[in-house]
């Protein structure tokens, strides 16, 4: 069933190559000290020790796709793909966003076949996390710093080696065909040095919050005074939308070239903080100020995205904290709506505005 | 007038405008209490402890109860600018806005005046002497590791202060209406000297540096709303009739950007690297940023930020401004 094996640091090579043998292989990679997803052709190309900065979601949902490209008479699809996709070193909050993204993506009411492209036969080689960091909170989003759902393959990183557990049948074959006979089994150490970096990860993470009450709350707060106050903090930028792991908004444009009829259709990573985004062809906004555009944020990571898809469209991967220019934390303000919702007062917000 | 002298009167304005006290023994949260006690303030923006110790959160403040919320120390690296302009919008009119400023906050502060952007009166600016603030994000092969974002910072000694702040000249604002604790010492040598050692490089390798940088923005925009003078209403991106710029991530879209943002901040850009602390894939704007500056500052003698009452650079003209560009 599941196998298990030893793979020292040193032989990386033996795993991308395998990898890039029968797919297009994604990993995270250090430009000038930002973790950034790029394409990877070589182990030392990796750097798998630092927490991503870039989400994994650009792999098969990239900000900016092609949806066809036209002439003004006719119009052609993008090329097909070669290979399908492996990701290598992917957090386990990582992996989970693309279980929900696939939700609304794949295997929802409405299929979206640029994505299904990507992420069909797609390989997960998930990666333990080791050394939560201050702004992550996995464990408050029911998942935890290990959880390998979404991966499949785990690994371990055991010091100078990686335990590698198969997750999934395809993790499993995958593993069988790379490795065959010259699998290295991992000693009793190995094992037991796995389990102490599991117990410190879990150790050093902050105790999780109780977020069990806020799609209540935030059913009473359409018109909360809360927001006026959290939107002070927040300066209506894209930074975290662009690096949530599971927003998935998305803008069309055309792109025509200069006095001809020739162009691409793409579609760009949109962001709800931004005024444009609702503004409407008559010049109207029903979103005029900040205070809306971030409510509409919560409302629907932890509202909207339950109601759809039966849970909330977050991770705790903390990007949003960690890389916000304001330092503005949506733990905080998942805390100041379930102390300010009223229970019993709910009324339907989610058409009102 | 002459250049030296448009420097010059620039800064006896600048001095001229410290009109009221030098209060040192005075604590922030006891000024923050006074100015809300005496409704000479409506609120009072500052810093905070954020959720990192690398990081302090702008703080909007009404009661006294909160002030004792507030800190200043070397994390405080936003610009309180742009919550400024944000709490005036959403103020009734005649609220009165207190803001801890460094220096390059102060000098964006009063270049926002010298602009017709705030009346002088709005706010109440209270100075704080900087000694650099950190770049959270920079990325020290130690301070990047998962767990350890330390809890406190050692400036220049870890290698995380802003790269602004190396090269900072005005490390207290130059008008305040009430000033925290002791002013810093400016630092000496040559604030151009990176732009030099820059331009030392061939034009290939330039590029080559610029379209490194520029491949890791991801249009979040951050840049530009973290920035103290980026107050347009609506930004020439954002434009759609007509729409003058791609708006994908794609490198063509991204260079036209940040070279039109950089133009439109010059002599106007006060070099507080709010810009690049707030990129999240640490692109390095600021070197362009003081390039332009640096033109600005020899073709004009102008230096943004200085006087409340100042033109600004590319808003006046001279019979003496350099005009050998047109024949």
């Amino acid at each position: 069933m599941s196998s298990s094996l030893r793979i020292a640091k040193q032989d990386m090579d033996q795993l991308v190559s395998a990898l890039t043998s029968r797919y297009r292989l994604f990993g995270p990679v250090d430009v000038d000290g930002a973790t950034v997803l790029r394409e990877v052709k070589s182990a030392d190309e990796l750097a798998l020790d630092a927490a991503l900065d870039g989400p994994v979601k650009a792999a098969f949902f990239p900000q900016t796709e092609m949806l066809l490209s036209y002439d003004g008479t006719t119009s052609e699809p993008p090329p097909g793909r070669d290979k399908p996709t492996a990701v290598l070193g992917v957090r386990p909050c990582d992996a989970r966003s693309l279980l929900l993204l696939d939700k609304v993506f794949g295997t929802g009411k409405y299929r979206d076949s640029l994505w299904q492209r990507r992420h069909d036969d797609s390989l997960i080689i998930g990666l333990g996390c080791g050394t939560p960091l201050e702004t992550c909170f996995c464990n408050s989003m029911n998942l935890g710093p290990f959880d390998s759902q979404g991966s499949d393959i785990m690994l371990t990183d055991i010091g100078d080696a990686f335990l590698a557990e198969s997750c999934t049948d395809k993790g499993e074959r995958f593993l069988k065909a790379a490795y065959k006979s010259q699998v290295q089994r991992p000693s009793q150490a190995d094992l037991d040095k796995a389990g102490q970096v599991r117990g410190k990860a879990l150790e050093s993470l902050a105790p999780a919050a109780d977020f069990s009450g806020v799609k209540a709350a935030l059913a009473t707060l359409w018109d909360s005074a809360l927001w006026d106050e959290v939107a002070l903090g927040c300066l209506s930028c894209g930074a975290c939308a662009y690096l949530c792991p599971t927003c998935h908004c998305f803008d069309v444009q055309d792109e025509t070239a200069p006095g001809t009829r020739q162009g691409r259709r793409v579609r760009i990573w949109d962001t709800c903080q931004s005024a444009l985004f609702t503004k409407e062809a008559s010049g109207h906004n029903p979103r005029l100020s900040a205070k809306e555009r971030i409510r509409q944020r919560v409302m629907h990571k932890f509202s909207y995205f339950v109601d759809n898809f039966g849970e909330a469209a977050c991770v705790g991967c903390g990007r949003c904290i960690r890389m916000c220019p304001a330092d503005f934390d949506v733990r905080l303000v998942l805390q100041k709506v379930k102390e300010a919702g009223k229970p019993g007062k709910a009324k339907d917000a989610r058409r009102a505005g | 007038m002459k250049q030296e002298n448009r420097q010059g009167r620039q800064e006896r304005q600048g001095a001229e405008s410290k009109t009221l006290r030098h209060a040192q023994s005075d604590s922030l949260t006891g000024t923050a209490r006074k100015l809300l006690k005496e409704k000479k303030a409506d609120l009072v923006i500052g810093y905070e402890r954020g959720s990192s110790g690398r990081r302090a959160r702008p703080a909007v403040i009404r009661e006294e109860k909160d002030v004792d919320r507030l800190i200043f120390d070397n994390t405080c690296g936003p610009s309180l600018v742009p919550f400024v302009r944000k709490a005036l919008r959403a103020a009734q009119p005649g609220t009165r806005v207190a803001v801890v400023a460094k220096g390059c906050d102060g000098r964006a502060l009063v270049q926002q005046v010298a602009e017709g952007q705030l009346k002088r009166d709005q706010v109440v600016i209270i100075g704080v002497g900087c000694g650099g603030v950190v770049d959270a994000r920079r990325r020290t092969p130690d301070a990047r590791r998962p767990g350890q974002e330390a809890s406190s910072v050692e400036r220049e000694a870890s290698g995380v202060l802003s790269d602004s702040c190396r090269r900072c000249r005005y490390p207290n604002p130059p008008v305040y209406d009430v000033f925290v604790g002791e002013p810093a010492e400016a630092r000496t040598g040559d604030e151009f000297a990176g732009v030099a050692e820059f331009e030392k490089l061939a034009p290939a390798d330039r590029w080559a540096w610029f379209e490194r940088e520029l491949a890791k923005c991801i249009r979040c925009y951050a840049c530009r709303n973290a920035c103290p003078m980026c107050y347009c209403e609506e930004c020439f991106v954002d434009q759609t009739n007509p729409q003058w710029f791609g708006k994908s991530a794609e490198r063509p879209d991204t260079t036209l950007f940040h070279l039109v943002r950089a133009l439109h901040t010059a002599g106007r850009c006060v070099d507080c690297g709010a810009c690049e602390r707030a990129c999240p894939l640490g692109v390095r704007l600021g070197l362009l940023n003081k390039r332009i500056e640096q033109e600005v500052r020899e073709r004009f003698g102008f230096t943004a930020g200085l006087s409340l009452s100042a033109a600004p650079a590319l808003a006046a003209y001279s019979e003496d401004d350099r005009q050998e560009f047109i024949l």
